[in-house]
């Protein structure tokens, strides 16, 4: 029997929707790929037709989660300084992404880390170049030039470090990631706006 | 005899030394202290601590406080010492939230350069910080994280420009969706923390300080800082005090203590009523007529004498700011961060040592200060500058009739005392007294900034009387 690619989209959202629900409810560890499978009402090993890994499911929730947020960042009108504009965007990221923080960090490992850049043929890949499109495009918008390559890699790291930290952030109601997040936005906007000689 | 400042700034470590020329020519605008600090508005401000000529001044100061220490000690000692507190005033060049407080010792020692700058800490019972400004994006997810909802949801409506600069933090005007108009005063996130953390790390730094002999009590102000810090950065606590202390005045006082709204305020933020009016200094600034400044004045001693007598609670802070003057001729009061409570024993004892105070009998003020201050029979001195103090601060109340504040050789002789004790140290006894004293100091420094003349014995007496304090064995002299 042939599977028609409208039925392989609907199967994929199904798990991907029954992953979601059973992270939230029995959290991530507790379950596994059988239990997805099961509730998504497809045979395990079915499964791996459309994922490695439990990781890989994660990955896909957290790819939606950024890409909405994105989407709602680019209809609100920013308007903000350049630190304002890029805060907003990683916040609303993070208030996405919010209920995968307790297990986000296979995705940073994977997925996100500095340490993957020598891997960018992945499907991983298109995670990273979209935010840092965005984020280019926010700066033309602040009449920066170009960001040089070397610069996005600087913030690269400096983005995931962001979310790593969040990851593991016990203070309260993670204020200290909106600190750490405050910070070195300012550190990196300080560089480029140096950089473009553009006194402020 | 006191080095001069120029040295003592050369030998600053780590930080690009100011040309001397330039230490001279900022020194006469140290004596001008404003009261408001700026709004924080900008990015942040990675600036150093001790980018100021006045933050140099109280650093150099620390630093060579600290280094005598170590006079005595063999060379190696000396050296280790040496290396750690370069350290510690590397760390704090770093806290650049401590500009304005390093600015502030910075500008007392050089008003008073014979004051050592622990005593000089003695008086910082509130320490101001500058946190970083936020802009709107933070602002937003503060509220969300911290009210469940963004403040465009939540407010009527919500300026995302500051109206104020608060410690730890900055004020906001907005509306709620009932109508009223509020301050929203916002923390910056975890920053009460990251203040700590700093102070810990400065702490360690200062470890081979630890054998000396004024070890234990630098270990005392960092551990009194903390629980300041602690008490200060919990919103929860402020709007206890703040109710507490609104429920005790009625419209007849004309005085306002701004409505906490409890359900849009947390440990990190605080929504109340916003009062519009103008600070006190700026009010003095006018000109207003003898009668008008009388009833200020009036209005802000009540209150203190009210939150004092039938609160007991002590508002310590009264600095200006704290302070507005509204349109229809009410008064303001703001800011109720830090507060002694008086309880207990504490309290008991105040009551004790208040009435004999208010009599004018140097034989009865005697014998209170000294068991207040734990004074010994043979500390002498001691007992007499603290009995100056004493009379100085209550002499317009036993007195009685209407005082003038205006009298500017007066005002000087008490700063005189005021320092004299500090630099003396004699304010040291109970944990609170340095508090207390400044907080005489402070509504004595307000009544001379009004010009005030009135008659604060009858109002004080008022205020006992309302709390049902029996005093009818209380004699004044004639
Ligand atoms: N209810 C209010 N109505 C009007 N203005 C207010 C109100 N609350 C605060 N403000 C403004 O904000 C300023 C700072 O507030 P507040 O003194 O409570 O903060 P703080 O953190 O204690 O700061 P500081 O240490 O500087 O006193 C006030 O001086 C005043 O200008």
């Amino acid at each position: 029997m042939r599977i028609t690619a409208a039925e392989k989209q609907a199967t994929r959202g199904r798990i991907v929707d029954s992953a979601r629900e059973l992270f939230r409810t029995r959290g991530f560890d507790a379950t596994t790929t059988r239990d997805i499978a099961r509730a998504a009402g497809i045979a395990a090993g079915t499964l791996f037709n459309y994922f490695d890994s439990k990781e890989a499911v994660v990955v896909t929730l957290a790819a939606e989660g950024l890409a909405r947020a994105r989407a709602e960042f680019t209809d609100r009108d920013a308007g903000g300084s350049l630190e304002e504009d890029l805060f907003a965007l990683i916040s609303a990221e993070l208030r996405q992404i919010k209920p995968l923080r307790k297990f986000i960090a296979p995705v940073l490992e994977t997925a996100l880390s500095p340490l993957a850049c020598a891997d960018r043929a992945g499907n991983h890949e298109a995670l990273r170049v979209d935010h840092l499109e965005l984020v280019a495009e926010i700066a033309r918008r602040h009449d920066l030039a170009e960001i040089p390559p070397m610069a996005l890699e600087a913030y690269w790291a400096l983005y995931t470090g962001v979310l790593a930290f969040w990851a593991s952030d016990k203070s309260s109601k993670q204020e200290d990631t909106l600190a750490l997040l405050d910070q070195s936005i300012n550190m990196f906007a300080g560089w480029l706006n140096s950089a473009a000689g553009t006194p402020r | 005899m006191a080095p001069q400042l120029a040295e003592l700034i050369a030998a600053l470590p780590e930080t690009d030394a100011a040309a001397p020329a330039a230490v001279h020519a900022g020194l006469p605008d140290l004596l001008s202290r404003s009261s408001q600090r700026p709004i924080p508005i900008g990015r942040f401000q990675r600036l150093s601590a001790l980018g100021t000529l006045q933050a140099k001044i109280g650093a150099a100061y620390l630093f060579h406080w600290l280094r005598g220490w170590f006079k005595s000690a063999d060379e190696n000692k000396r050296l280790l010492a040496e290396a750690h507190w370069k350290t510690a005033v590397r760390v704090l060049d770093s806290m650049s939230y401590l500009r304005g407080a390093v600015m502030k010792i910075g500008q007392t020692l050089a008003n008073f350069p014979d004051i050592a700058p622990r005593e000089f800490i003695e008086t910082l019972d509130r320490l101001h910080f500058d946190a970083p400004p936020m802009h709107w994006s933070l602002l937003r997810e503060m509220v969300h994280n911290e009210l469940g909802d963004d403040p465009e949801n939540l407010f009527e409506s919500f300026e995302k420009q500051a109206f104020a600069a608060a410690s730890l933090g900055q004020v906001h005007r907005a509306r709620l969706k009932t109508g009223e108009e509020v301050a929203v005063k916002i923390q910056y996130p975890g920053i009460a923390r990251a203040i700590e953390s700093d102070f810990r790390n400065l702490f360690l730094f200062m470890m081979p300080a630890r054998l000396s002999r004024d070890w234990e009590n630098t270990k005392d102000q960092l551990e009194d800082l903390q629980r300041r810090l602690a008490q200060e950065a919990d919103y929860v606590l402020e709007a206890d005090n703040q109710r507490k202390a609104r429920a005790l005045f009625r419209d007849e006082d004309g005085i306002v203590v701004p409505r906490v709204f409890p359900q849009y305020s947390t440990s990190r933020i605080l929504t109340m009523e916003r009062l519009e009016g103008t600070h006190l200094r700026e009010y003095v600034a006018r000109n207003p007529s003898q009668a008008e400044r009388n009833e200020v004045a009036l209005k802000l001693l009540t209150s203190w004498y009210r939150m004092m007598y039938a609160g007991r609670m002590h508002y310590i802070d009264m600095h200006p700011g704290n302070y507005l003057v509204l349109e229809d001729g009410r008064l303001g009061l703001l800011d109720f961060g830090f507060i002694i409570s008086l309880e207990g024993e504490e309290w008991e004892l105040f009551r004790k040592v208040d009435r004999p105070l208010t009599t004018g009998r140097r034989e009865d003020r005697i014998a209170v200060l000294k068991e207040w201050n734990e004074i010994r029979d043979d500390e002498t001195d001691r007992l007499r500058l603290i009995d100056e103090f004493g009379a100085w601060c209550w002499m317009a109340r036993y007195r009685g009739g209407v005082y003038g504040f205006d009298d500017e050789a007066e005002f000087r002789h008490g700063i005189d005392l005021f320092t004299e004790m500090l630099r003396k140290r004699y304010s040291r006894g109970r944990p609170n007294t340095p508090a207390m004293a400044r907080g005489h100091f402070a509504w004595r420094a307000l009544m001379y900034l009004l010009k005030a003349k009135v008659d604060i014995r009858s109002l004080a007496e008022r205020e006992v009387k309302a709390t049902g304090w029996d005093r009818s064995d209380y004699a004044p002299s004639p």
